[in-house]
């Protein structure tokens, strides 16, 4: 079913919405939860609750990308989850997430901090000047959370490129968004 | 934590771009829910019983290899992503008859001509007139008939409004079963778990050129009289504060050969039909999930010899994962499938009703409703004998009573015209038709384009001497692709159809503002 028929069937309230995200979009949502979770229950229970939120927001929300808007829900879902979890350490998020803080430029100052959605613009500018290959690395690896060996096998490389890849991508970001301005 | 904000904005990247990166994490992205996708498909096989279907069936049904697609073929017009169809020519039930009919169709295309009432242009009203002319000495009467295209549960906003000589007809509504057929939900082609709806008039001529739709539309019911075994599941319990998802799986030997399993407000099937085993599971009812609270197991064929309850954390139903305090009542009856096809749709109706805080179909909607569903079951149900499609292979009965509702089918208005000795009577139909169009979001070039189109003679045996198309209230529109001839420009807006053509076309953007 095309996402607009599955959003009209939000609108519509339907049930059958739910039932055709979680044919189409089950998944991709059960593959972003454990690539940061890595328990099965737990990333299984995250993505019902992202049938849920999306329920809940359609109406009034009328998603242009329905698979990004998504795997934006299933990835807060799945770090809120994470970070429940965090004192018994079983899950992915923690690397992840200190291979980010390689992005973060220094000296934060309140006065230049920004809304999400600007950094987030910001990102996607810089994004889009990066060779596509590096674009996909980097967002199979921060926005999917792929595996340095699933994003290899995927991209038909070998793992040692894909980490040379993530790493300049991650240099070039924190100067691009020290050069912006932006402080987190 | 800096990091932890940072993956939560990276959330908000442009989806495109989420979308490029995602093409290459297809392996990631297949993998499936346990709970909600079986392990094999459930019977579609042997005979068992004795149903003798012998309806329009799969015949004209595209079983997989995808819907149309592509922008040729199709008279130069383009192939949208969602066709809203043509708009019919009126036809008779009686065949040879001594009529001539001449037909005036216009398009007002004035902001806000449609039923939502927004003050946009969207959409269009039609009126498809005729002068049904008798040159016999004697009077004729006839079952005139006006095919429109939608579903039941568009009906308020697409049927047609009928008059004969300025007087409101009554017509009997008939609806036709679904018009599409079913494609892959994989590239390989391998399977038939979507739908793929009409998209272009040429699938419409397919459906509608041998008259056997149509037939079907106006012809008897489905007759589902065989004998069943019904287990209601009622009088729920489980430890909900402690597991949001608490889940009730009903396990059970069955041979498949012997016995067909439907389910009515189940979520989750598993099984392995070489072991004849199978396990059916529901998200116990907690008054807060829109879940239907009416659960049936069906069965059709040799009755189960036992089952085993069981209450699971979740709707995985996993080994390791049971738990204590999930109960409910199990009632056993036999029934018949119509029988049991009669409580569902009530139970369905009214629920799908409350969702939408209206009045449950009754009358000649809910009976349209239920023939859909009984035709649906009928056609492409898990039925011994049938050959289904992958979508309907499980049994869900939720599945199949929900797009009964929804499915693009073409509807029939029935009502009788007597033209008399010599004369002549005019018949009008008007109709709201919404437009084929791209979807926003899809960065296609025909976003912001809406298609209408209409057949001259397809499924109709008037003989028709003249026909027009006009065009009004255009002047918020450019015309961007057509074959009518229009010229809004040059104050061309009505103009002659030549009747050798089968399908015209008319493609407009609505004008920017200065």
């Amino acid at each position: 079913m095309e996402d607009q028929q599955i959003i009209d069937l939000y609108w519509a309230r339907d049930q059958r919405a739910v039932g055709e995200t979680a044919e189409k979009y089950g998944g991709f949502l059960y593959s972003l939860a454990w690539n940061l979770l890595r328990v099965r229950g737990d990333a299984e229970e995250c993505v019902n609750d992202v049938y849920l939120r999306a329920w809940n927001a359609i109406p009034p929300e009328r998603p242009g990308y329905l698979r990004a808007w998504l795997g934006r829900i299933a990835r807060n879902l799945s770090l809120d989850r994470w970070k429940r979890d965090q004192a018994e350490k079983r899950g992915g998020g923690e690397i992840l997430l200190g291979e980010l803080a390689e992005c973060l430029p220094g000296s934060p100052d309140p006065q230049k901090q920004m809304e999400d959605r600007e950094i987030a613009g910001h990102i996607s500018r810089f994004l889009r000047g990066l060779p596509q290959e590096s674009r996909r690395i980097f967002l199979l690896r921060y926005w999917y959370g792929s595996s340095v060996a699933e994003i290899a096998g995927a991209c038909g490389c070998g793992a040692g490129k894909v980490k040379s890849a993530l790493f300049r991508t991650r240099k070039a970001l924190r100067a691009y968004l020290e050069r912006e301005g932006v402080v987190l | 934590m800096r990091s932890e904000r940072l993956f939560r904005i990276l959330g908000l990247v442009d989806g495109d771009l989420v979308l490029e990166a995602g093409e290459a994490a297809a392996p990631a992205a297949r993998r499936k829910r346990r709970w909600s996708i079986p392990m094999a498909a459930a019977a579609c096989g042997a005979l068992v019983c004795g149903l003798a279907l012998a309806r329009w069936g799969l015949g004209n049904i595209n079983m997989g290899g995808g819907a149309n697609a592509g922008g040729s073929g199709h008279d130069g017009g383009t192939v949208f992503m969602s066709y809203g169809g043509p708009v019919f020519p009126l036809g008779v039930l009686e065949e040879d008859v001594d009529l001539t009919a001449e037909r005036a169709v216009i398009w007002d295309l004035a902001p806000g001509a449609y039923r939502d009432g927004e003050p946009r242009q969207w959409g269009a009203a039609v009126t498809d007139g005729y002068i049904l002319s008798n040159s016999t000495g004697e009077d004729i009467t006839v079952n005139a008939l006006y095919p429109f295209t939608g579903s039941l549960q568009n009906l308020a906003e697409r049927m047609p409004a009928v008059t004969v000589d300025g007087t409101e007809a009554e017509p009997i509504l008939y609806a036709g079963p679904y018009s599409g057929g079913f494609q892959s939900a994989s590239p390989d082609g391998s399977d038939t778990l979507n739908l793929a709806y009409p998209d272009s008039w040429e699938d419409y001529k397919a459906l509608l050129s041998d008259g056997r739709y149509r037939e079907q539309a106006l012809g008897d019911y489905p007759v589902l009289d065989v004998p069943v075994t019904v287990y209601q599941f009622t009088d729920f319990a489980a430890p909900h504060e402690e597991y949001r998802a608490a889940t009730q799986a009903v396990t059970f030997s069955a041979d498949e050969s012997e016995t067909t399993v439907f389910t009515y407000g189940f979520n989750g099937y598993e099984g392995d039909p070489e072991e004849g085993w199978a396990r059916h599971s529901y998200f116990v009812p907690d008054g807060v999930r829109a879940e239907p609270e009416l659960k049936l197991l069906i069965v059709l064929g040799k009755d189960l010899e036992g089952y085993v309850l069981q209450g699971y954390q979740d709707g995985g139903c996993s080994r390791g994962e049971e738990i204590e305090g999930v109960s409910c009542t199990v009632i056993r009856q036999e029934s018949t499938l119509d029988e049991v096809l009669d409580e569902i749709c009530r139970y369905d109706s009214e629920r799908y009703g409350a969702l939408r805080g209206e009045e449950a179909d009754t009358g000649a909607a809910f009976t349209l409703f239920r023939r859909a569903v009984g035709e649906l079951l009928a056609d492409m149900g898990p039925l011994p004998g049938n050959r289904c499609p992958d979508r309907y292979s499980y049994g869900f009965l939720d599945d199949l009573v929900s797009e009964a509702r929804a499915m693009d089918r073409v509807l029939y208005l029935q009502f009788p015209v007597t033209v008399p000795a010599g004369g002549d009577v005019s018949v009008s139909a008007s109709l709201w038709k919404a437009p084929s169009h791209d979807f926003d979001c899809s960065g296609s070039e025909n976003v912001g384009i809406q298609g209408y189109d209409m057949v001259t003679a397809l499924g109709s045996s008037l003989r028709f001497t003249r026909q027009t198309a006009a065009l009004v209230n255009g002047e918020g529109v450019e015309i961007v692709r057509q074959n009518f001839g229009f010229d809004l420009a040059g104050g061309v807006s009505q103009v002659e159809l030549d009747m050798g053509q089968e399908h015209y076309y008319l493609e407009i953007r609505v004008r920017e503002e200065d």
